[in-house]
């Protein structure tokens, strides 16, 4: 690999722009520090930026989500790197640390893009849309989503097929087939890890047949369904396009399952399952929802009561594990699973299913500290050394781990959890000055 | 009077206009005189919608600019920055509610809803056009935080404060620091004991110079806002001088005849009038609790350090925030609740808690040993006829992990947990799974069909329909039955009644927005953390003071704040004092001054918080807000009346 060829100095380096990156970037970038701002995706706003309503107050997720994202985008101490990774960090010395950011091409000038769309429209290849969660198609020349920061186009080079038609479409002539990987020497005091978290694949539990069910979705596909910028607007089974009328959830895919490698509760699908339930039954009145469970987390502020208030709304909770999902001739799903409380072994017909998928550590990001070991837990998330007194510091001193990063949480948590890291920051780099 | 407002009409990417021709709405507004373009957009909050505006503001110099969206609580100050951004006085920005007030109120009437919309937004645009450009209340921020409580959130949010480089005072209202966190012993999670936990952060508060601490002191009054608090602080003297000989402390409680029960340990046990909670209770030094003393003096014979002429001390603190840190009580279950307070071996998991900290090898109660133990999940939470309607949060994984505690201590334990479905959230899940490895036995029934306990002979013994074997009847005798019990609000509130804090429905404090401000108050420089805003385990606790403590200190970090000028305005010569304005005021900013021989009322407008509340009761009408005057009113009412 050649020698980096720009170097660049910050204050401090956070790696992810979701929610809790953000938040922590916000409050060091008020209190005048320069931050550096690295994000693997085309835009920042992490997963939350394409959630629909938020439990457990119903806020529209972009509502909330937007203006951070633009406050972030904005800001004259925040730089930001959308399809960038941070490949290797090295520990100098306390206050001394030297990152190796590798600049992925967007084959599109940002500065020039305007977001208009003509490159879409003329590009002729058609792939699955990753940000709807293959549930509609994009083209190869596309803007990622309708609330992306920055809302430019970018080309996926590997489905490209090099046709120049978005070039000759583009007014501004912003888009450029000849950027390359460019690599930066970035130089820091502190680092924030808010690298957040993956959802669980269905596919390693075949007994659900996520991929021969064609009516069995993910519970993020779901709320890609009931978003704003939803694809089809309005809730549609993806076999054959008719409207559910009798859905039902199954609580921990992928969790609380150590057959699959996750003994862990995720901490969220109960609630995002339960708010998902109350937003079926405002947009299709007349459908039935039941969640099968084995134990409802509704313990945080708020949660309780809207789960009590999903109740009396009419969504049927079932306590049983789902052992099994098969298909009907018609698409229909048959679902075997134990009813814990008559004790029996039981089928139930539904038109459509929803996993709802657990929480998993996003790993890797302990392989980019090269003289010093960042310290994973037994679950793969950054551990907390200190959990109880200082829960942003790990096991290196001077970085700090924001939001899911260190395990499941929901947004609110992630929120108190990127401001903690960005208080525990501003204390190290106070003592850098001292 | 403005000739070019641009007006924005927001999809909200369906919340508006599923229901709302936002299309109707452009067309109906754009032809007024005002109006100089009229546009709709998917999200204007989005960051490429706020370029636009800004583009537009500068490029066709706009002098007014109105969006018409969600509720001004979400985004008013959103689109002020934008108009500032682009060069505009922020206070020419108007903004217009048609999603809480128009599309969701009125799902079920499109037409209806569109009519609304294009009224709201002319009178949006009525209001803009007389609109005046306003500078804001610029007052000096005092580098300063006031903590309110030493426990593990408080002393968190003080070591943090003073880092950043803040004056901070920790005003704690017990004699001794550690909060809750004091009385409990292991914890989940690490190893680190309670005590542990809180030597470390009380060492850390005391090796600042930068933090103060007071114990026995609370708030008494307060006066001033945002960037300049001024509190009174009581303090109670602990009648000890610091310059003592343990030896003769240890006399001294030797020799006080007066026991009590001891709230430290949950009133299992007693203690005497001179006490400390534990041995290297912090500040190491003990107390006298005069609501008990007898004042016999026995301890002041024994002991020199006894000082009963210390008085009460009043101090005036002046800070720029205050960080509100004041934890929770315990749930007390009621007399008779699941046997609690008539059947002798039923106890609250705090007590039992304590009960386990003092037994070394047996488990021992009521000098019986004890070897079943029914533990009662979400006593006082998750209430179906009490107020208590919300989960308490930590106590199942709290309980579960005290349960493996007492079963790998002692001998011959056998645990039984009747629950309403357990809530080990998270990697907390760990501790569920080891206790069921263990052998622990757990029983579960709905809210609706709560567990009994009852005397049968000298046995008790609890009862339950159990969900999990498909509704059988079963029954345990249990030589203890501990009430898990949940968090709820301090029942002291007087500091939260002083600042006017706002509660939840669950009666916790209640922060602005759960996502976007969720430890700010609706108090200008207020800020919550820890328990006192919602049950929390430690790690979360923290979390949020840390998270406070920013918040905090970004505040008065500048060293100056910008405040709102929309604030009252007194008419000097119309106002003939009456004092009925200073009576209406609940902010205590309304103050008599004399002005050329007579007497008038004076607007502190850093105080101002321009709620209105004043202009009503003026019989002279010689109050009027900036920015929201009388004629502005009248004129968007003549809007709202103008047909579509």
């Amino acid at each position: 690999m050649q020698e980096p060829k720009k170097i660049l100095k910050y204050d401090v380096l956070v790696i992810g722009g979701g929610i809790a990156g953000g938040e922590s970037a916000i409050n060091l970038a008020n209190l005048g520090y320069k931050v550096l701002l690295v994000e693997k995706e085309l835009s920042i706003g992490g997963k939350m930026i394409l959630l629909s309503k938020v439990f457990p107050t119903l806020d529209c997720a972009a509502c909330i989500t937007t203006p951070k994202v633009s406050e972030i985008a904005r800001h004259p101490n925040i730089t930001i790197f959308t399809s960038a990774e941070v490949t290797e960090i090295t520990k100098k010395d306390e206050h001394q640390f030297e990152a190796i950011v590798l600049q992925k091409p967007r084959y599109v000038n940002v500065a020039d893009c305007t977001g208009c769309q003509l490159c879409e429209q003329a590009c002729p290849v058609n792939v699955t849309d990753e940000y709807q969660y293959g549930l509609v198609g994009r083209k190869a020349a596309y803007i990622p989503f309708s609330i992306a920061s920055p809302r430019a186009a970018a080309i996926d080079i590997d489905n490209c097929t090099l046709c120049g038609a978005c070039e000759r479409a583009c007014p501004t002539k912003c888009i450029d087939f000849t950027q390359t990987d460019e690599e930066y020497l970035v130089k820091v005091k502190s680092v924030v890890v808010a690298t957040g978290f993956k959802l669980f694949d269905p596919l390693k539990i075949p007994r659900y047949g996520f991929d021969k069910c064609k009516n069995v979705i993910t519970s993020m596909q779901m709320e890609r369904e009931l978003a704003p910028t939803r694809p089809f607007n309005t809730i549609l089974r993806p076999g054959d396009g008719k409207m559910p009328d009798n859905i039902a959830y199954v609580l921990c895919t992928g969790s609380r399952d150590k057959s699959v490698g996750n003994p862990i509760c995720s901490q969220i699908c109960c609630m995002y399952s339960i708010k998902q339930a109350q937003l079926l039954m405002g947009a299709l009145p007349m459908a039935d929802i039941t969640i099968y469970y084995l134990h409802i987390r509704a313990f945080g502020k708020g949660f309780n009561e809207f789960y009590a208030q999903a109740q009396d709304m009419g969504v049927e909770f079932v306590k049983g594990k789902v052992g099994k999902i098969s298909e009907k001739e018609n698409g229909n799903l048959i679902l075997r699973y134990e009813d814990i409380e008559e004790g029996v072994v039981k089928e139930a017909e539904h038109d459509m299913v929803v996993l709802s998928v657990g929480v998993l550590p996003n790993q890797g990001i302990d392989e980019v500290f090269d003289n010093q070991k960042l310290q994973l837990d037994p679950f793969h998330f950054v551990n907390q050394s200190d959990i109880l007194a200082s829960p942003a510091k790990t096991s290196i001193e001077g970085v700090f781990v924001a939001g899911t990063a260190s395990g499941p949480m929901d947004i609110p948590d992630s929120i108190l959890s990127g401001g903690a890291a960005s208080a525990e920051t501003t204390s190290y780099l106070r003592r850098a000055n001292q | 009077m403005k000739k070019k407002v641009g007006v924005y009409i927001c999809h909200c990417g369906g919340n508006i206009s599923d229901y709302v021709d936002v299309e109707k709405v452009r067309k109906a507004v754009e032809k007024d005189e005002s109006v100089f373009l009229a546009k709709t957009t998917m999200f204007a909050c989005a960051d490429s919608n706020q370029k636009e505006m800004v583009e537009d503001i500068k490029d066709q110099n706009l002098d007014g600019v109105v969006v018409a969206s969600c509720s001004p609580k979400l985004h008013l100050l959103t689109f002020r920055a934008v108009a500032e951004r682009a060069g505009m006085n922020k206070y020419n920005y108007v903004h217009a509610n048609i999603r809480e007030q128009v599309s969701w109120a009125h799902s079920d009437n499109k037409p209806g809803a569109t009519e609304k919309a294009i009224k709201i937004v002319k009178a949006a645009i009525a209001k803009v056009r007389n609109a005046e450009s306003l500078d804001p209340v610029r007052v000096k921020a005092i580098k300063a935080v006031a903590v309110i409580g030493a426990g593990v959130a408080g002393m968190r949010a003080a070591i943090e404060l003073a880092e950043a480089g803040s004056e901070v005072y920790l005003i704690e209202r017990e004699f001794f620091v550690g909060g809750r966190v004091a009385q409990w012993d292991d914890l989940c999670i690490t190893e680190e004991t309670g005590k542990e936990l809180i030597t470390r952060l009380y060492d850390e508060v005391m090796k600042h110079k930068h933090v103060t601490l007071f114990t026995g002191a609370e708030v008494v009054e307060n006066s001033g806002s945002v960037g300049n608090f001024n509190l009174k602080v009581k303090v109670t003297p602990r009648h000890f001088n610091l310059q003592c000989n343990p030896g003769e402390l240890q006399k001294a409680i030797d020799v006080c005849p007066v026991e009590v029960p001891d709230e430290f340990n949950f009133n299992i046990t007693k203690r005497k009038a001179i006490y400390h909670n534990y041995p290297s209770e912090y500040p190491q030094l003990p107390a006298i609790d005069v609501k008990n003393c007898t004042r016999c003096g026995a301890c002041e014979k024994v002991c020199s350090a006894v000082d009963f002429f210390q008085k009460i001390e009043y101090l005036n603190l002046k800070v720029g925030s205050i960080l509100l840190a004041t934890g929770f009580d315990p749930y007390e279950p009621k007399k008779g609740e699941f046997g609690y307070g008539e059947i002798d071996n039923v106890v609250t998991f705090p007590q039992f808690k304590r009960i386990v900290h003092y037994c070394d090898d047996k488990l021992m109660y009521n000098g019986k040993e004890v070897k079943n133990i029914a533990y009662i999940y979400c006593v006082g939470s998750r209430q179906v006829d009490g107020d208590n309607k919300y989960c308490s949060r930590y106590c199942c994984t709290a309980n579960i992990h005290t349960a493996i505690t007492v079963k790998k201590k002692y001998k011959g334990i056998h645990n039984f947990h009747f629950n309403r479905g357990i809530r080990t959230y998270g990697k907390a899940e760990i501790w569920y799974d080891e206790s069921s490895r263990l052998g622990d036995i757990y029983l579960q029934s709905f809210e609706h069909d709560p567990p009994a306990v009852e005397k049968q002979g000298d046995k008790t013994i609890v009862k339950i329909k159990d969900v999990l074997t498909s509704d059988r009847e079963l029954e345990v005798v249990a030589d203890l039955v501990v009430l898990v019990t949940g968090m709820v609000p301090r029942k002291e509130n007087s500091i939260g009644n002083l600042l006017k804090i706002p509660k939840g429905r669950d009666k916790f404090f209640n922060e602005i927005h759960m996502k976007l401000r969720p430890v700010e108050t609706v108090i200008d420089g207020v800020t919550i953390a820890g328990a006192s805003q919602g049950p929390k385990n430690i790690m979360e606790s923290m979390n949020s003071a840390l998270s406070a403590a920013t918040k905090s200190f970004s505040l008065i970090d500048s060293g100056e704040l910008a405040l709102e000028p929309t604030v009252a305005r007194v008419d000097e010569q119309k106002c003939k004092w009456c004092g009925k304005c200073d009576d209406a005021c609940s902010y205590s900013a309304i103050d008599k001054i004399e002005l050329d021989g007579r007497t008038i009322a004076r607007v502190n407008s850093a105080v101002c918080k321009g709620c209105g509340m004043c202009l009503p009761v003026c019989p002279s009408n010689a109050l009027d807000l900036i920015g929201l005057a009388d004629k502005d009113m009248e004129n968007m009412i003549d809007a709202l009346l103008s047909n579509v």
